[in-house]
């Protein structure tokens, strides 16, 4: 026991030696990549240009941040996946695995997580939770709702990015998923105006990495059913998907069995959360 | 020779962005109420589609062959068709699901999405053998931009939305569509072209033209 540890220690210790180099590089090719500069700047600039404006209900404005550090944040990280591709031939044969940098282009997505978080203590700074903005949500599900809208979708889009580039070869792939997401979810929040109770197109709704949660009516602000929480679980369940699927392009052996077994668990989680999700919270839409 | 030309096209690039397509304003003529959010999004995917036509993964070989690029771009846009059909069978669902879509407007959004796909391609050809991914990207990120940021959305509109008040969508495409057949224009036409839309790099130009200091 004590001999395997003395020799794991080294191992471990030039193992990190290796990849933080590699994270920091990573790191700094992707705050620099012209995509997501502009995605911070726009995120920046719609905070700003919405100050002091009115707002009737939060998901007015809380889509942004989603759609710019999520959104673009995952076409940035695409293209820094597959950045490497025509040198695949060189790298391959370096000591470093392609499962392991490829974990190294999943580390940068705390770059837009910190950015994410920073989006959300400014939110929270325009808009306190006591607002009615909010609608009939309690403080802690108000807290979970602009969670799972701005900071983990911030998370979640790069590494959906990361795992995109690491298996599709198609050049325009990202904007081509991001569009379908975007199409899905206007779709979805269509079909839940004209049935907030229904608890297929309440799944529908929540079925996707960004999910609305309350709507402006004459009756003031509405909260559709759903529970908050449990969807930042679903989230955060694709988000370990997506590191899964990534990791799992060039693995072997041991390693591959054990991502696929990961896989197979998180997935089933992720479908126990995403039902959960849809039939927690509140059971029909309540007005405010 | 125009067998050749179109057969080595990015067609499934382009036939699978016109499918996806298909699928999105599908779902957007199933679902009236969605109709002015999806079909923009369907027309969008048709002028990335259009940005792919021009990729040429043997462009170091095929640029200097005696055909030219104004004949290989003529070859080529006939591949927009694939998107002009998939966007015609669109609106065609469309208005058999008795939407009330105002049509010409509609139909010029379509024109002017795919010629804008394939003149931002014709433009980025200039400089690269495969111009279809970056062209591809800016062209969505330009026509999403009404829908993503709403203070664009005041003072430009890409999809006519039937009793929306606001700039009318004709007049941008009807100016994207003059700017379009310039940019299409200047880009295949050779040697006419502005210093910045060299087909050869500037660094490679200026290592090709050595200095010589006289004895």
């Amino acid at each position: 026991m004590t001999a395997a540890l003395e020799v794991s220690r080294p191992e471990a210790v030039a193992r990190r030696a290796t990849l933080v180099p590699l994270a920091a590089r990573e790191l700094r090719r992707f705050v620099l990549n012209p995509v997501f500069l502009f995605a911070v700047v726009m995120t920046l600039w719609v905070a700003w240009s919405r100050a002091g404006a009115t707002v009737t209900e939060i998901d007015e404005v809380n889509g942004y941040p989603a759609v710019f550090l999520g959104g673009f944040g995952m076409m940035a990280a695409y293209w820094l996946s597959r950045s490497m591709r025509a040198s695949e031939p060189v790298a391959g044969v370096t000591p470093v695995t392609r499962p392991a940098r490829t974990a190294v282009l999943c580390a940068v997505a705390i770059v837009p997580f910190l950015c994410g978080i920073l989006a959300l203590l400014g939110f929270l700074r325009t808009y306190p939770l006591s607002d009615a903005a909010y609608g009939p949500f309690s403080p802690s599900a108000r807290i979970a709702v602009l969670v799972g809208q701005i900071v983990v979708p911030a998370l979640g889009g790069p590494l959906l990015g990361v795992a995109l580039g690491r298996w599709v070869r198609f050049p325009g792939a990202a904007f081509v998923l991001f569009l379908v997401i975007f199409g899905w979810v206007q779709l979805v929040t269509i079909l839940t105006i004209s049935r907030p109770d229904s608890a297929p197109i309440a799944v529908l709704r929540l079925f996707s990495p960004f999910a609305f949660f309350t709507l402006h009516a004459d009756a003031g602000v509405t909260a559709w059913r759903g529970s908050p929480w449990f969807f930042i679980g679903w989230q955060l369940a694709l988000c370990a998907i997506a590191v899964l699927v990534a990791l799992l392009r060039g693995a072997e052996g041991r390693v591959r069995t054990r991502i696929i077994r990961a896989l197979a668990i998180t997935g089933a989680a992720a479908v126990i959360l995403l039902v959960l999700a849809a039939t927690g919270g509140f059971t029909h839409a309540v007005a405010a | 020779m125009t067998g050749a030309v179109l057969r080595a096209g990015a067609w499934p690039a382009v036939a699978g962005l016109s499918g996806a397509a298909v699928v999105v304003g599908g779902c957007g003529a199933a679902f009236p109420a969605a109709a002015t959010v999806l079909l923009p999004i369907c027309f969008t995917l048709l002028a990335a589609a259009a940005a792919f036509t021009l990729d040429e993964p043997a462009s170091l070989v095929v640029d200097v062959t005696p055909t030219g690029p104004v004949r290989r771009t003529g070859i080529r846009a006939v591949a927009l068709l694939a998107p002009l059909a998939a966007g015609a069978l669109v609106l065609l669902a469309a208005a058999l699901r008795g939407q009330a879509l105002p049509w010409a407007a509609a139909s010029l959004a379509l024109a002017g999405n795919i010629l804008l796909g394939f003149a931002v391609a014709c433009v980025v050809r200039t400089r690269t053998g495969e111009p279809g991914a970056a062209a591809g990207t800016a062209v969505v990120l330009a026509l999403m931009a009404p829908s993503l940021v709403p203070q664009v959305a005041r003072f430009v509109r890409t999809f006519p939305s039937p009793g929306a008040g606001g700039p009318s969508s004709d007049t941008v495409w009807w100016t994207v569509l003059a700017v379009c057949v310039v940019a299409i224009a200047v880009s295949v036409g050779g040697r006419s072209l502005p210093p910045w839309m060299s087909t050869v790099p500037i660094s490679r130009r200026r290592r090709s033209y050595p200095t010589v200091q006289p004895p």
